[in-house]
């Protein structure tokens, strides 16, 4: 077990400095290592997009935009931590305002939302279906606190930085996301209980 | 209703954005460098700052725009006023410069009015004394 461990903590170690090696050779133009460097964090980005904006085209455009800005910016990235973390504030704020430009909270009631597609088995599928339902109304703000916490499992102080709000104010947004998303899944089983008997 | 934080990690996992999304941004990297759109920035310390946090907040830049027209405004009003009394102050500096001289030329005028007054009351007593009637006996003495 112990073994297993310190194999893992090697891989992670040689991991970040094959990842900084690679930014220090894309900051120097080399197409390759910025490549290397999208195939690493793709899957954030990606996902940041796709469970904020419940689109896959969208999010895959917008995570596409995000990376041709992260190399436009390379210069100014001066670690693979501020890589992560610059990637994370961009993605949030580019989704913020396109969710803002498409008014898409408003405009989409519980039933027109767009049904993620589902790349793996959940556990409980009508619940992380209705779960993405109540998570689309959210407001902005409210909807990424919710996925910097859950998907990517961030404090609260490191939510607030990415997001430039107090963090006390990130403390109480999560807290009522979390009673909306109660209220809301609540809600939708019931309609499904009284659709079935 | 009851979810627990494992629910919603499940919910919120990561996806992958599929087969050759690596590619895809690639190509538009190459593309956006065919334009002459973009290219790498260099290290830079800072330059470019503001313009970036003005692409990034533009509300901010603009509450900073506004504080800032406000400020000059203040500071504009706050100096025409500096100046005015200034200039007021200078102007009473002056008058209270030119007081002894102003009192030098009020006596000098006095002295030029008491100076006008004698020579009239001489010239009265003259013409008083021109106008007495000389005796005839006095005339003829003189004739002779």
């Amino acid at each position: 077990m112990d073994q297993e461990a310190a194999n893992q903590y090697a891989g992670g170690q040689e991991g970040r400095l094959e990842l900084a090696l690679a930014l220090e050779r894309a900051s120097a133009g080399d197409s390759n290592a910025f490549a290397e460097l999208v195939r690493e964090h793709q899957g954030m980005v990606f996902s940041i997009a796709y469970h904020y904006l419940q689109d896959r085209s969208l999010a895959e455009d917008l995570a596409q935009e995000v990376f041709l800005e992260l190399y436009q910016n390379l210069g100014r990235i001066q670690s693979t931590a501020h890589l992560t973390f610059w990637l994370r504030r961009v993605t949030a704020n580019r989704c913020i305002d396109q969710g803002r430009k498409k008014l898409r909270r408003r405009e989409l009631a519980l039933e027109e939302s767009p049904e993620p597609a589902a790349d793996d088995p959940p556990s409980d599928p009508l619940l992380l279906q209705r779960f993405r339902q109540s998570l689309a109304v959210l407001p902005e703000r409210q909807r990424m606190v919710v996925i910097l916490r859950f998907q990517e499992g961030l404090g609260p102080a490191e939510i607030a930085e990415a997001l430039e709000m107090p963090v006390n104010t990130v403390k109480s947004t999560l807290h009522r996301s979390l009673e909306e998303l109660r209220k809301g899944l609540t809600r939708k089983l019931r309609e499904v209980r009284y659709a079935f008997f | 209703m009851h979810f627990s934080d494992d629910d919603l990690r499940a919910a919120l996992k990561r996806k992958d954005p599929g087969e050759g999304f690596t590619q895809r941004v690639m190509a538009r990297v190459e593309q956006a460098k065919a334009e002459g759109k973009t290219q790498p920035a260099k290290k830079s310390n800072g330059s470019g700052f503001l313009l970036g946090w003005w692409k990034l907040r533009p509300a901010w830049a603009l509450a900073v725009a506004a504080i800032l027209l406000l400020g000059f405004a203040w500071g504009g009003y706050e100096y025409a006023e500096y100046r005015h009394q200034q200039i007021a102050q200078q102007e009473r500096q002056r008058l209270e410069d030119l007081k002894p001289q102003q009192e030098e030329a009020e006596q000098a005028r006095d002295q030029a009015i008491l100076a006008l007054r004698i020579a009239r009351s001489k010239l009265n007593h003259v013409l008083e004394q021109a106008q007495i009637p000389v005796p005839a006996d006095k005339i003829r003495r003189q004739r002779l």
